[in-house]
């Protein structure tokens, strides 16, 4: 299998190549969108579902510039750096559905109040009330599906910057046709299936965890334990639709945005800047100092 | 559009044997993906979309959702997912007719207690008197429910200790209300005494009948029936919960051959008059004995027992202070 494909435009004939990783591609002759279908047998999932954008791209590139401007403690450089070019990319990811049946263990806080005696200030003894906790153990059993786990299926984005993105509407779902892929870049799926179900499998117990936790009675919690199994488990290749932003600062430093292409929700991880942080700090400290000594005076 | 007729039944989901529909590209109930009817492409091809119009070449338009030619405008249909408007699929007759609704609703005006006025159940005048039919889905599943609570057993210094249970359940024949002409209390009121085996084709429309429509898509009577499921999950495990007391009872449900029937309900809607106002009661239209309404209150009789408990509490406060 070449690493490029080729066509020849249909509009202006011109010899157009495809890199390997990509669904899509445009003559850079006469600008003209085409779809490349791949055969199954290149060893890559064909997508069942997508997602279309929602998002324009004057919106999303807004939402970005606005986003990094409210960050108040990444480098002036950066905050002041212009976001120009934005790329609306379908990113390759895998829907992951399960039946899980989980077993728990956990303490659970039971509040009380306990009345008893002391001296107050003036040396009166009174009665006062307090609330204590009593923990007893509980264990259980919890079932229920998970169904809308969606985990990355490329190597350009990692699970982390993908979740800072997420949630995307699934009610939108459509079955994949080419035809919401024309004149977008649409990238194919570049992480083994095996690893993308790992992080999937992971994901899940995490939601069964949370969920677990806010099914327990009680008025505090802790030492919670899930074991959970699931079963007949689906991952099904879905394109979901995400802006990219490379932003350039300083000397040639590149930080990257990404913006969901359905919620315009944006998440970077952007770099800190130790100056401001350092004065923030030396400020409170000042501010603190003079706050305790106008305390003491008064 | 795909046509309104659907062919044959598809298979069950695979993973939790709920009936799946047409158009549906996800199980509702469980997540999994329905099969794909049309064969994956097996070779390499590449598509240029061609505009119908003019012949341009198109892109997938965000404002469109779908592609557009950016030189004519015209936009390309693409498979969306598939949302219909529900309609019902069997109707329950009429058994009783409009005189035995009115003696219905008259022999239940009777039982409304000692706060209404006396001569409500004579003076009353039955004006107009409707019959609808109502729609709702019954539905069928079996869940397997999980449940956590604390109860007063077994605690000790606190008021409360905490337990939890897990238990199948078959839910038979459970109705949830789609009405927009009644309200979720009428229909609830009423509801018991339908003969659901007593289904049967679409009523021929006559004047004066109104049979009503679901005015609703396939996703949100999805969402009614599992927000109605948790509520029927939660009521049945009260009576797991040991003990009298309990808070805090939360459930986790895993419906399996969950499937759901959309109904029409026979009903009758009556106005009636009592002293020149206009009141409501909705009659059941297979059981005369089923009434819900509103009615009026007599003020004579409410300000007599205010008074009468206001003089008891006056001799108290004067025979106390002697
Ligand atoms: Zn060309
Ligand atoms: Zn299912």
């Amino acid at each position: 299998m070449s690493a490029i494909s080729e066509f020849s435009c249909e509009s202006c004939g011109s010899l157009v190549q495809v890199e390997a990783h990509l669904r899509t591609a445009a003559c850079p002759y006469c600008a003209s969108p085409a779809v490349i279908e791949r055969p199954l047998e290149a060893g890559r999932p064909a997508p069942l579902f997508v997602l279309g954008f929602v998002v324009p791209h004057e919106r999303a590139l807004a939402e970005a510039r606005r986003w990094i401007r409210r960050r108040w403690f990444v480098p002036e450089a950066l905050r002041k750096a212009k976001v120009e070019s934005i790329r609306g990319i379908y990113v390759p990811s895998y829907l992951f559905s399960a039946a899980a049946d989980a077993s728990y263990t956990a303490q659970i806080g039971e509040n009380y109040t306990e009345t008893y005696t002391t001296t107050n200030s003036k040396g009166q003894t009174v009665t006062r009330t307090r609330t204590r906790t009593e923990w007893r153990s509980l264990s259980g059993r919890y079932a229920a599906y998970v169904s809308d786990i969606v985990v990355t299926a490329s190597r350009g984005i990692s699970n982390h910057e993908l979740e800072g993105v997420e949630p995307f509407d699934l009610r939108a779902l459509h079955r994949y046709t080419p035809r919401l892929l024309s004149g977008w870049i649409a990238e194919e799926a570049s992480l083994p299936a095996e690893q993308c179900r790992e992080l999937a499998v992971s994901e899940s117990m995490t939601e069964i965890q949370r969920r677990v936790a806010a099914h327990l009675p009680g008025d505090k919690q802790r030492n919670l334990q899930v074991q959970a199994h699931l079963n007949d488990i689906e991952q099904e290749l879905l394109l979901v639709p995400v802006y990219v932003l490379p932003v350039r600062y300083g000397d040639d430093e590149v930080v990257r945005i990404l913006v969901n292409g359905q919620t315009a929700k944006v998440h970077s991880k952007l770099p800190r800047s130790w100056t401001k942080i350092t004065v923030i700090i030396i400020l409170v400290v000042i501010l603190a100092a003079i706050g305790g000594y106008l305390a003491t005076r008064s | 559009m795909q046509p309104a007729a659907s062919p044959a039944a598809l298979d069950p989901c695979n993973r939790c044997s709920s009936p799946v529909e047409h158009g549906d590209l996800r199980c509702a109930v469980c997540g999994l993906t329905t099969p794909v009817v049309e064969s994956r492409t097996s070779a390499e091809k590449i598509e240029f979309l061609r505009c119908d119009g003019c012949g341009a070449a198109v892109s997938y338009d965000v404002k469109a959702q779908a592609p557009k030619c950016s030189f004519c405008d015209s936009v390309m249909h693409v498979e969306s997912p598939e949302d219909p408007a529900e309609e019902a699929g069997a109707y329950l007759p009429f058994q009783i007719d409009s005189q035995a609704a009115t003696e219905g609703m008259r022999a239940w005006l009777g039982t409304l207690g000692f706060f209404r006025p006396k001569d409500l159940q004579t003076s009353a005048t039955v004006g107009e008197l409707k019959p609808l039919w109502w729609v709702g889905w019954v539905f069928d599943a079996e869940v397997l429910v999980s449940w956590a609570a604390d109860s007063e057993v077994g605690s000790r210094r606190s008021r409360w200790a905490p337990h939890a249970g897990q238990q199948h359940v078959h839910f038979q024949r459970i109705l949830v209300p789609a009405s927009r002409g009644l309200s979720l209390d009428e229909c609830t009121a009423i509801s018991g005494g339908y003969q659901l085996a007593t289904q049967g084709p679409p009523p021929q429309p006559q004047p004066g009948t109104l049979i009503e429509r679901f005015d609703v898509q396939r996703s949100a009577a999805r969402k009614a029936i599992a927000d109605t499921l948790t509520r029927a999950a939660t009521a049945q495990a009260k009576d797991w919960v040991p003990g009298s007391r309990m808070r805090k009872l939360k459930v986790a449900v895993l419906p399996k051959r969950l499937s759901s029937d959309r109904l029409g309900f026979p009903a009758y809607v009556l106005a009636y008059r009592y002293h020149g106002k206009l009141y409501r009661a909705v009659v059941n239209g297979q059981d005369a004995s089923l009434v819900v309404g509103n009615a009026p209150y007599s003020i004579g009789r409410i300000a007599a027992v205010i008074g009468l408990i206001a003089a008891i509490i006056a001799i108290i406060l004067l025979l106390s202070t002697r």
